[in-house]
């Protein structure tokens, strides 16, 4: 798996961890079931604390996203989108509501900021069929 | 068994007429990696040399391990790893003789872990010390302390001198042997963005006083730099609100938590808000350290800031 880490950043490192893997796992280049490397390897081999890497992998857990087996590894979960609708809905809007004001205080039409929301989706879908995932 | 590998409350150190450490109290959790942050002079050895029983605290108690500073020494230094900031060991041996003199008092010592930093380190084996480059005094150093397999190390500067590639594989030594293992770490460096990539906990000091202890990445989630822009805004510390800044027309607030509530309360104040962003471990650094100085200027004469109430 790798990792594009930044550690001098604002962000925490195990939410650039947590965003990244949903990255992948939403493109595709993760699918149900495939193993993640152990905190120890990650942590080793990124330098990086490994409780920074075991927290990002337990928040990853708690959103669905990662199941892990008791002394036997972490790996996607089968159904990461297993979530209520309506929380789905809940956890996204404070992203959408981010892209709303930058957008406006950039002064972009509305349907350009749509626009764009667009083009990532699209890219997002070009990815997936990249890698030849048939997961989703 | 006690959760915290290092706990000092109200450790003071005086030489002479300087307070070198005054009323200290920090923290340590075990299996913890903690990045002990300061700038020169700010009692961050003397801390370290209490701990290990090589300095008298003037005032204050400490445990080490859950064993008590001064009483228990013997059984501290039995456990802990001290790697100091001189660098400083027989200068007449060689590594491999500095190795079979320091063996015998440490009782977890691995020979098999010599031979593997040594490997790992590419550490000069067979040369005198005093011969040897201020980075392979440091390799030195480190062999000798990573190989007590110690439950806690306490390494003060422990990359000064070394190579990127030798900085690469002590962070890997720490991430994957140390704090994979369970082991603590208390790490002093200015290098700060070492300690930003392999620390979880961070403890600030300046004139031998704590100014910040916090989990880093609650750090990172929370403290914000808030620029504001407007007259007549709150120009005082306190509270949430750990250094306040002007630059021209321009304020700048390093808030610890509630940064959103502050901001718009400076809002209701008439302030434009130019900017809430979070800050790296360098730029809290400098905030907070160059705040602390005696005479910071176009403080005299400001209006108090209002109490900010936070949620």
């Amino acid at each position: 798996m790798l990792l594009h880490l930044n550690p001098a950043s604002g962000v925490p490192i195990y939410l650039q961890i947590e965003n990244q893997v949903k990255h992948y796992v939403a493109a595709g280049a993760l699918g149900p079931g495939d193993a993640l490397p152990s905190v120890r390897k990650v942590a080793a081999d990124m330098r990086i604390n490994p409780n920074t890497v075991a927290r990002a992998y337990q928040n990853l857990e708690r959103d669905g996203i990662l199941r892990s087996v008791p002394g036997g590894g972490t790996y996607v979960a089968e159904n990461p989108g297993g979530l209520l609708k309506s929380e789905k809905i809940r956890r996204l809007r404070p992203y959408a509501r981010q892209i709303a004001v930058e957008g406006t205080q950039l002064r972009l039409e509305p349907q350009e900021i749509v626009n764009l929301v667009e083009q990532e989706l699209e890219s997002l879908e070009v990815a997936d069929e990249r890698v030849g995932n048939s997961h989703r | 068994m006690n959760e915290l590998a290092i706990h000092t409350d109200k450790l003071v150190k005086t030489y002479s007429k300087l307070r070198a450490v005054d009323e200290l109290s920090i923290n340590v959790p075990r299996g913890g990696v903690y990045g002990f942050l300061g700038r020169n002079g700010a009692g961050k050895t003397s801390t370290m040399r209490m701990l290990l029983g090589l300095a008298r605290p003037t005032a204050g108690s400490a445990t080490v391990l859950g064993m008590s500073i001064g009483r228990e020494q013997v059984a501290i230094l039995e456990r802990t790893a001290y790697v100091t900031e001189g660098k400083v060991l027989y200068g007449g041996m060689t590594a491999r003789e500095l190795v079979r003199f320091t063996r015998g008092f440490y009782p977890n010592w691995s020979d098999d872990a010599v031979a593997r930093y040594a490997r790992r380190f590419d550490v000069p084996m067979d040369r005198p010390f005093a011969q040897l480059s201020l980075g392979n005094r440091t390799k030195v150093c480190l062999l000798l302390a990573l190989a007590q397999q110690a439950d806690l190390l306490i390494f003060d500067e422990p990359t000064s001198g070394l190579d990127p590639v030798g900085v690469d594989e002590f962070q890997r030594v720490v991430a994957e042997d140390l704090a994979g293992d369970g082991r603590t770490v208390l790490i002093s460096s200015h290098q700060l963005a070492d300690v930003e990539r392999i620390a979880d906990w961070v403890g600030l000091i300046d004139n031998g006083r704590l100014l910040l202890e916090a989990r880093l990445d609650d750090i990172k989630s929370q403290y914000r730099l808030i620029t504001a822009a407007g007259t007549g805004l709150p120009q005082r510390k306190g509270g949430d609100i750990l250094s306040a800044n002007s630059d021209g027309n321009f304020r700048k607030y390093l808030v610890r938590a509630n940064a959103e509530a502050f901001a718009a309360e400076l809002g209701t104040q008439g302030a434009t808000i130019t900017e809430v962003s979070p800050l790296g471990l360098r730029e809290i650094f400098l905030e907070l350290v160059r705040k602390e100085e005696p005479c910071t200027s176009g403080n005299a004469g400001e209006i108090p800031a209002p109490a900010f109430s936070s949620i």
